[in-house]
């Protein structure tokens, strides 16, 4: 290889040592840390259902669930329990091999991106957050991928499939109405959401999850504050991301697919029985890991200082405090935030997200180049802010000619 | 690096379901089910990628070709409404058929050439260029580098490229004028005419 | 590649998963089918019109252009791992690609191409149509289904009337 780096190739391997050399036993803990995540999931997802319409019942003065269990905490699961109970239709004018794949399209890559998601851990004085299972090191995450980044990526772009599919292969129009928007719409946000991953990308400077958290559990700006992507990327691709992630989840304000004023159910609605579900719980899933994500990309993961007891713990803990004001903050938007209408959704997305992240992409990788060449920071800042601004003035005439094609004249 | 027994065991896994799906994508008179097929074998070469250590394309070949390419197919079938079953009888584009027959035959030819005349430069087993050449680093960086290095200049024509595919899509999918009127402003500026269609019929 | 043994279990765990639910769905739901039941959902009415088979030619526009974009964050995430290394040069070498996809991305602006909002019409101000009279600036919708109603023949005679 001619490349001129050829003397810096050997840099440490990366990954979850248990999987370093696969035996009987790393396969036995595999296969066991696989059983309890997945378990702790579909928990996960019931509290999340019930804690949603609960919230949500607060917020609105009303009681919500409270008849199944302790407040009604179980209402989820004898929900879940009545779904194999109602009949299952598949409707005559559907599609039939692809209706009945549809679901599966839509939770299996919800159940895969949890996978590279560190939970836990101690991350404090320099550890990497191993654990010892069985005598055997690993990380408190299924897998570590050297490229975990695009892995969650790649499952969100697969999401796409389940949503599109379905509301095609139902033979109804409402369903295709919302399956045409719902893929648009996920196409549209997910070019916003690699762009400002990739941001978190360039100032941890690696692609595995684990890695990242082990950067962002050192020390940050001027010591004192934590050294999250949220700050070292100055903010910005962190509010992108939540945006472009709660329009990926075509969760409120961005559940145009659903309007049921308009379209019923959306593309599930001629779905019934088991295979609604399915859609329902890869929904709820798939709020619980984008709120993961957001942790591990932007909050630290599960870093955080360990008091008592055993570190590793400490670090779930901080994980699922971290996950928690997402969930809270989903929730939230759904109580206080009215849809919003394709134009702007179709807006925000094109003329705002993805131009700003791209920008701030350019941004943040001249202020990396600035600081290797020990160039003046803020010059370079200000610099960039410059034809950032110029950047936005030309989109900006951009988009009004485009506007202008749109509007006509007419006489009163 | 040997190719361990999983190596095997993952590579036959691939290419059958890589082969079933090209084979469904020809099969499939419905276009979509013709499209997912071609999703499987993408699938499954993306696979094939990460059985040679080839983890950043893998990742692009699920990204930009399940996630962006086959989406954009997929679109195209079910937007424009040609997701019905296609009538194997007409031939759309004269001769096409015995010109395909022909490519096949040739690129059988030359697979099968390579195989038997090329020797144990051709198959030799090892692994491909697309795999990391020391199995310690990530594939990506060995590529980040590369890319903004030496082949540099291949990375802006791509640039280049895209430019032109999208102005393409804009002019193509442009209408002639570019905004239609609707048929409900054209009945106001005319002399006023019986409402709509609907109007004129009596239901009983 | 060990590294994905994990995704491979839980893919397999996944997909049991569904077909364990759907076998029991089958096994416990009941089957009552009914040509009501089986018909698309349109809130119990029969279906007067068959679904869309067309959309608007936005939607390929908004599909093409996300190729181009998804293909630029591909490329930006080698350059994000190694941009210490290849330093200015990557830099420069990343902002020449970006800003030539930024241009493309202007044109497709300009030309209206991601434009959804409905016409926006600009009134000429002081200008009124000669056809302004209650037939032809009420639009009368739902008529659908409906017999003829009085006041609405009524309104379409005046109009024929006034030609």
């Amino acid at each position: 290889m001619s490349a001129p780096f050829a003397g810096s190739l050997l840099v440490g391997q990366t990954g979850d040592p248990l999987l370093f050399s696969v035996d009987a036993v790393a396969v036995g803990i595999v296969i066991l840390k696989v059983l309890v995540i997945f378990a702790l999931l579909l928990v996960a997802t019931m509290f999340m259902v019930w804690f949603e319409r609960k919230l949500i019942s607060d917020m609105q003065n009303r009681i919500g669930p409270n008849l199944a269990g302790p407040f009604g905490i179980l209402q989820t699961l004898a929900d879940g329990i009545k779904f194999f109970f109602k009949e299952d239709v598949i409707p005559d004018k559907s599609q039939r091999k692809v209706f009945i794949l549809a679901p599966y399209l839509a939770f299996v890559p919800a159940f895969l991106l949890f996978a590279v998601v560190p939970f836990g851990g101690d991350f404090n004085g320099g550890n990497d957050g191993m654990v010892t299972i069985f005598g055997r090191d690993t990380y408190l995450q299924l897998a570590d991928p050297p490229i975990g980044v695009l892995f969650i990526l790649a499952m969100s772009s697969l999401a796409v499939y389940g949503a599109m599919l379905a509301g095609w292969s139902s033979g109804s129009k409402y369903p295709l109405l919302g399956s045409v928007r719902a893929s648009a719409q996920m196409v549209s946000y997910e070019a916003a959401l690699g762009l400002s991953a990739a941001a978190v990308v360039l100032v941890t400077g690696t692609l595995s999850t684990h890695s990242m958290v082990t950067s962002q559990a050192g020390d940050g700006p001027w010591g004192v504050l934590p050294n999250w992507g949220i700050l070292l990327t100055l903010g910005v691709p962190f509010v992108i991301f939540v945006i472009a992630g709660t329009a990926e989840l075509n969760r409120p304000p961005f559940d145009l697919v659903e309007a049921e004023q308009e379209l019923v159910g959306g593309f599930h609605t001629e779905y019934s029985s088991i295979r609604f579900a399915l859609f329902f719980l890869a929904e709820f899933m798939n709020t619980i890991t984008m709120s993961a994500i957001f942790v591990t990309l932007f909050l630290g993961g599960p870093s955080g200082p360990a008091f008592f007891g055993p570190g590793w713990m400490w670090g779930v803990i901080w994980f699922l405090a971290k996950v928690f004001i997402f969930l809270f903050m989903f929730v939230w938007f759904r109580a206080t935030l009215p849809r919003m209408r394709y134009d702007q959704l179709m807006d925000l997305g094109w003329k705002v997200l993805i131009p700003l992240a791209l920008g701030w992409f350019l941004v943040l990788a001249s202020l990396e180049v600035a600081d290797a060449r020990q160039w003046n920071r803020w010059v370079v800042g200000a610099i960039a802010a410059v034809v950032l601004v110029g950047g936005a003035a030309l989109l900006r005439k951009s988009v009004r000619s485009g506007a202008a094609l749109r509007a006509e004249e007419v006489l009163d | 690096m040997e190719t361990t027994a999983v190596e095997y065991v993952v590579f036959a896994l691939c290419a059958v379901i890589v082969l079933a799906g090209a084979f469904g994508v020809i099969w499939f008179r419905n276009p979509v089910q013709a499209a997912l097929s071609l999703v499987a074998t993408l699938f499954g070469v993306a696979v094939l990628f990460l059985n040679m250590n080839a983890q950043f394309l893998a990742a692009v070949q699920v990204i930009v070709y399940t996630g962006a390419i086959v989406v954009l197919i997929l679109f195209v079938i079910m937007l424009l409404g040609v997701d019905v079953e296609e009538d194997l009888e007409e031939e759309p584009l004269v001769g096409q058929r015995v010109i395909a027959l022909v490519i096949a035959a040739g690129v059988a030819g030359l697979v099968v050439a390579g195989v038997t005349l090329g020797g144990a430069d051709l198959v030799s087993g090892a692994r491909s260029v697309t795999g990391s050449i020391v199995d310690d680093v990530s594939n990506i960086e060995q590529i980040g580098r590369l890319l903004f290095t030496e082949y540099v200049f291949a990375l802006e024509i791509t640039a280049v490229l895209l430019t032109i595919a999208v102005i393409a899509a804009v002019v193509m999918s442009r209408r002639p004028s570019e905004v239609e009127p609707l048929p409900a402003e054209n009945a106001s500026m005319e002399p006023p005419e019986p409402m709509e269609p609907e109007a004129e019929e009596v239901f009983d | 590649m060990g590294q994905y043994l994990p995704i491979f279990v839980l893919l397999v765990l996944a997909v049991l998963f569904g077909a364990g639910s759907f076998v029991a769905s089958k096994l416990l739901a009941p089957r009552l089918p009914t040509s009501a039941k089986l018909g698309p959902y349109e809130c119990g009415i029969e279906p007067s019109r068959e679904p869309p088979r067309r959309f608007s030619v936005r939607f390929y526009l908004v599909a093409m252009i996300f190729i181009v974009f998804d293909v630029e964050v591909m490329f930006l995430f080698p350059f994000s791992t190694v941009v210490d290394e290849v330093g200015l040069f990557g830099l420069v070498a990343v902002l020449i690609f970006s800003v030539a996809l930024f241009e493309s991305f202007l044109y497709l602006l300009g030309n209206g191409a991601l434009e959804w909002g409905p016409v926006v019409r600009k009134v000429i101000p002081g200008a009124v149509a000669p056809s302004r009279t209650a037939a032809t600036t009420v639009r009368r919708v739902g008529t659908e289904g409906r017999g003829r109603v009085p006041a609405m023949a009524r309104a379409a005679d005046d109009g024929g009337a006034a030609a």
